[in-house]
């Protein structure tokens, strides 16, 4: 599937929907216990990282808070 | 299987928490004695600003060195997060600025460090924002003096000098009941005593100057958030943005990106590298400071010419239950005691040989100080009675030498007293 991953255009090769857990694995994304995610524009909550999926043309955000400015 | 952090115990802890390998291996996080950090490409220093990627930028705002301390810091103190400071007071009025403005109002326990004394007495209402001061041992008065205004408790674990033990349990439930968080600077007690979020505190800070340095080589703050306060509440509206975004790390992004970022009291990579390295040996000498404590408060109490000591390690003390329910039967280094006058204190001071005669606490040398006269001259008599500071009374801040040479140098000025 095609997404668009901190505004650049990302595939993974799976055809079905991806939870975020997964997702995060795949993408090799850092220090996942700090991240903050972003679908389609909303925040998720950590506890929905399990259980929330991407799918095709998905846009994701990953956002830290001990980056530079605000 | 390799053990989990937070299942190692607290002297291992204290060793290998939080720490990754450096460079080549080294056991020891570099000091990395730069001002900025360069990247290839424009893409890759906006997206670190965007905070779509991790990266250091600029040594105000994060250094290597900096994050290894924090790290350990989080790790030891139970954390989610930590800020290191240039000081204890930095990390103070950092934490404090963070959360609090202008209109609110702090309840704080009366009996504080003086720096944080004058900090919350002038310094912030000359900003608009006003603190009651209570009793800490005085859970009524506490809490009535919460009112609507209010937007943080803070409290000392050992109330530097007057030595009194707050019950956390207390402070922690009228925090809680308020919706309000608690924020404790544990920096006299150590996490060695108490891991004081396990004890209600919301977020902890510290001078990393005093036991966690350890031989006084520079000064050092901390701020541990320990991620327990929900921020998403009409009390702290300012928080929203954060919130929304960070969730329980509302408190150390609001602080990062904002609060820190601008009043700019950055810790410096050496000196956190040496705060780094006192962390590895604070169990051992918290150890042998206790001991060597409650030897000396022993001592002195027994003494003909001292009538009063100041410890809570001492079964009279009226903080020892407290202290120890809440420390474990661990009392730490810090004790104060009264001679007949200002002049009898000054005789003594003059007669010491060993204990160094100066404004600090924490060192592995035995330290003494007349508080009424230095760190505690400009209260008025009213503050002096409030914080326990009577002309009569030394403070000592007991070191790691061999104690029959402390206590020899103590018998010794006495006979001055
Ligand atoms: C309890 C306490 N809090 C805060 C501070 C301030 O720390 P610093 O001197 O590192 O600014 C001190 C000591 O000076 C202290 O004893």
């Amino acid at each position: 599937m095609n997404l668009t991953v901190n505004g650049k255009p990302a595939t993974i090769a799976d055809e079905n929907p991806v939870s975020i857990t997964d997702l995060l694995e795949k993408l090799q994304v850092e220090q996942r216990e700090y991240v903050t995610v972003e679908l389609n524009g909303d925040i998720l909550d950590r506890g929905d990282f399990e259980g929330a999926t991407v799918k095709d043309g998905d846009t994701v955000e990953f956002l830290y808070f001990m980056g530079g400015g605000r | 299987m390799a053990k989990t952090e937070s299942s190692l115990r607290f002297d291992t802890r204290l060793i290998h928490g939080g720490t990754s390998p450096g460079p080549s291996g080294a056991t020891k996080s570099p000091i990395v004695q730069a001002s900025a950090f360069a990247y290839d490409t424009a893409e890759e220093l906006e997206d670190i600003f965007k905070g779509r990627a991790i990266g250091q930028v600029y040594t105000r705002i994060g250094n290597p060195t900096l994050e290894s301390l924090e790290k350990r810091l989080a790790a030891i103190e139970g954390g989610i997060a930590a800020i290191a400071t240039s000081s204890g007071m930095a990390a103070i009025t950092t934490a404090v600025m963070a959360i609090v403005r202008s209109g609110d109002e702090i309840l704080s326990s009366a009996s504080l460090f003086g720096g944080t004394y004058s900090l919350f007495h002038d310094t912030l209402a000359n900003y608009g924002i006003s603190t009651r001061f209570v009793d800490p041992t005085d859970a009524d008065a506490l809490r009535g003096a919460v009112n609507e205004n209010t937007r943080l408790i803070f409290v000392e674990t050992i109330g530097n000098p007057k030595m009194d033990v707050p019950d956390l349990a207390i402070f922690s439930a009228i925090a809680r009941e308020n919706g309000i968080p608690l924020m404790v600077d544990a920096t006299v007690s150590t996490p060695y005593l108490a891991r004081v979020g396990e004890l209600g505190a919301d977020i902890i800070v510290h001078s990393t100057s005093k036991y966690i340095n350890g031989t006084a080589n520079s000064i050092g703050g901390a701020i541990i958030d320990c991620g327990s306060f929900n921020w998403q509440s009409d009390k702290f509206p300012h928080f929203d943005q954060f919130y929304r975004k960070y969730r329980n790390f509302a408190l150390t992004a609001r602080t990062r990106k904002l609060i820190h970022k601008d009043f700019g009291a950055c810790a410096a990579p050496l000196n956190a590298f040496l705060n780094c390295e006192g962390l590895d040996t604070l169990s051992l000498r918290m150890e042998r400071h206790c001991s060597n404590a409650m030897r000396v408060a022993q001592f002195l109490d027994a003494h003909e010419k001292v009538s009063w000591v100041n410890y809570p390690g001492l079964p009279d003390s009226p903080y020892f239950e407290v202290a120890n329910r809440q420390f474990g039967g661990r009392f730490g280094g810090l004790l104060t005691f009264g001679v007949a006058d200002k002049a009898s204190a000054f005789r003594v001071i003059n007669a010491l040989s060993l204990a160094k005669n100066l404004a600090n606490i924490g060192d592995t040398k035995t330290l003494v100080i007349h508080p009424a006269s230095t760190i505690c001259a400009d209260y008025t008599p009213e503050v002096k009675a409030l914080m326990g500071v009577g002309e009569e009374l030394i403070r000592v801040s007991v070191g790691i030498e061999d104690i029959e040479d402390i206590i020899e140098d103590f018998a010794a000025a006495l006979e001055q007293a």
